[in-house]
């Protein structure tokens, strides 16, 4: 009894030592994992020119093959990674980069997988719509580090998108079609071109359709019958092709009786801007307002 | 040239063509990385770090997979023109090839967030496939015979061609994301697929091994085969179920290689002069291991580092080989 008496204050420094340290591990560490990743590669636009505007140089970003993605001035010589269907970047490439974070879409969902199992952190970070992109903004500045700085951007953001809508004097019926090959397809309200459109003052025409797509063939019989004043068609082919396709959606036969084609408002938008989201938004509902709507 | 000697060189070719094969796909990658590195990685040697875990990780299951992938494909077509007496045969006829393909264009396009069903996907609807064309064609009249087992196998094959069809119709800007399937390839997965689909092929091989000498009496005739004690419907069935199982498994992890299973049984029959069954089935998982080995090895290489899908290179080795042996043969 004497002897455990004498050892119980002996024992106790120690103890609480060691149990301060234990708990001190458990509150600390999750910190130390939260340090914000330095060694990030942005595989879409948006993502890679948003960490261009948080003043976060990218290990590399992605590019698609004949794509004429709109990258910011400081992203100048950062390393590109072709994409290619179905994985994304070539996985050994982006391996040897040896990323912390690479910033994704679920068009490259198969390539998330494999960089996942190659203990990569993969995050979708490229947004759907207008609304979505202020979102993604705020998301990708929490994930490096710089959550202060992308509400800055977030804000600036809504407020540019607010100033480009302001001052609708007309809402044209608009048909959004994307051109697959020769196959139009209407581009709905839920698709990213339908909805910069939409937030330009279009009334979307699509025939009264919802697709979980954003995207529906539907008759030219509809297009017709609701002979929309304006048509803007995008291309979605190689960039050779591009012209081809363009050539093709403005001498569509089926369209040739429709108000916005005798009207001389069948507008091809060859750039991407309305395919893929960047955060150039206000600029591209303002090329939309200027150069289709004219309102 | 005396036919065992002539069995002797086309299974010593095509095992040195298998052997290059692997260590081609070893080797060679969109990056480089030298010989030595390689072989330090693949014996422990390699201190950690990305070169090791694109050879381990990256490069080492994939050719693993090529190996499995064409050997199922090889072997599934000899089976299937073994048991149905009909060089037309392999995979596509059961439906697994149909099936496969909708089940991974349901993953790839309708729910991109599930991307880790994509081999269990074709897997199951590539074998949902092929138990239908079993079951309408061991029904009714002439159950088990082999003009309604191909009916029937064409008939699914159109349902499921079909609502592929109708998928990518609806989902037009996502229909790039499953062309690479549709035109197979093998992708750098890494050893998840695998470990998903490897029990498929384990059956798969075991019911060939199994299914050698029942398929020898079989190319007899359906009469004689019973006369000797074999059962032709239910080695017909057997067969079926083998083929359907490494078709399945080979289609979840490679998309639709079609091609290779009707193409390199009959290779091996015209190069080696032999229809034995013994014989066609391993040399012809051997032929087509190294077919896809090769195809894959340039599919990756050639435009490193975009990735091609393997079909139509191994179409443009597999044709002119092809086509060869049977100017010979005829």
């Amino acid at each position: 009894m004497r002897t455990s008496r004498l050892r119980l204050p002996a024992l106790r420094t120690p103890l609480t030592v060691a149990l301060a340290a234990i708990l001190l591990a458990f509150v600390v560490a999750p910190f130390a994992h939260a340090a914000p990743p330095k060694r990030i590669v942005a595989l879409t636009p948006f993502s890679a020119n948003t960490l261009a505007g948080l003043g976060v140089r990218p290990l590399a970003i992605g590019q698609t093959l004949g794509g004429k993605h709109r990258f910011a001035s400081n992203l100048r010589g950062v390393k590109a990674l072709t994409l290619s269907h179905p994985n994304g970047p070539n996985m050994e490439e982006l391996a040897l980069l040896d990323p912390q974070l690479v910033l994704s879409s679920p068009t490259w969902a198969k390539g998330a997988k494999t960089m996942r199992d190659l203990d990569i952190k993969v995050v979708d970070a490229d947004p759907e719509n207008v609304a979505d992109a202020v979102e993604q903004t705020k998301r990708i500045g929490r994930l490096v580090g710089k959550a202060d700085g992308a509400a800055t951007l977030a804000k600036r953001l809504k407020r540019q998108v607010a100033a480009a809508r302001r001052g609708v004097r007309k809402r044209p019926r608009t048909l959004v079609v994307l051109g697959v090959g020769r196959t139009p397809f209407v581009m709905l309200p839920n698709s990213w071109g339908g909805d910069i459109v939409d937030k330009a003052g279009a009334r979307l025409v699509t025939g009264g359709v919802t697709s979980r797509s954003g995207f529906a063939r539907i008759s030219d019989e509809t297009i017709l019958e609701a002979n929309p004043d304006v048509i803007i068609a995008i291309p979605h082919a190689n960039a050779s092709d591009i012209p081809a396709v363009a050539k093709f959606l403005r001498s569509n036969p089926a369209w040739k009786d429709s108000k916005a084609v005798r009207n001389g408002r069948l507008h091809v938008s060859t750039d991407n801007s309305l395919l893929q989201a960047n955060t150039d938004v206000a600029d591209v509902i303002r090329k939309v307002r200027r150069a289709y709507l004219k309102n | 040239m005396p036919v065992i000697v002539r069995r002797t060189a086309v299974v010593v070719g095509l095992a040195a063509a298998a052997v290059a094969g692997v260590a081609a796909s070893l080797a060679f990658g969109a990056v480089d990385i030298p010989l030595r590195t390689v072989i330090d990685a693949l014996t422990g040697a390699a201190d950690p770090g990305p070169l090791r875990q694109i050879v381990l990780d990256l490069r080492l299951p994939r050719t693993v997979e090529a190996v499995a992938v064409g050997a199922g494909l090889g072997i599934a077509g000899a089976l299937l023109q073994g048991a149905l007496g009909n060089p037309l045969a392999s995979p596509d006829v059961i439906g697994v090839t149909g099936g496969a393909g909708f089940g991974a264009v349901l993953i790839l396009i309708v729910l991109p967030g599930s991307i880790a069903l994509l081999p269990v996907g074709a897997l199951f609807f590539g074998l949902l496939a092929a138990a239908l064309v079993f079951a309408i064609a061991w029904a009714g009249p002439n159950a088990g015979g082999v003009g309604r087992l191909i009916l029937a196998g064409i008939a699914v094959a159109a349902l499921f061609g079909a609502g592929t069809t109708s998928i990518l119709v609806a989902y037009p800007d996502r229909v790039q994301s499953a062309l690479f399937f549709i035109a197979g390839g093998l992708t750098s997965d890494g050893w998840s697929d695998l470990e998903v689909v490897w029990p498929y092929f384990a059956v798969g091989f075991a019911l060939a091994i199994g299914l050698a000498r029942p398929l020898d009496r079989l190319a007899l005739g359906d009469d004689v085969a019973a006369s000797l004690g074999a059962r032709p419907r239910l080695v017909r069935l057997v067969a079926g179920i083998g083929a359907a199982l490494l078709a399945a498994a080979a289609a979840s992890l490679a998309g639709l290689l079609g091609f290779l299973g009707l193409v390199v049984p009959h290779a091996v029959r015209l190069a080696s002069g032999t229809s034995s069954h013994t014989f066609v089935v391993p040399v012809s998982a051997l032929g087509g291991s190294a077919l896809l080995l090769a195809g894959d090895t340039l599919a990756r290489t050639v435009k490193a580092p975009i990735e091609l899908p393997v079909g139509p290179f191994m179409v443009v080795i597999g044709v002119p080989l092809f086509l060869f042996l049977l100017r010979r043969a005829i």
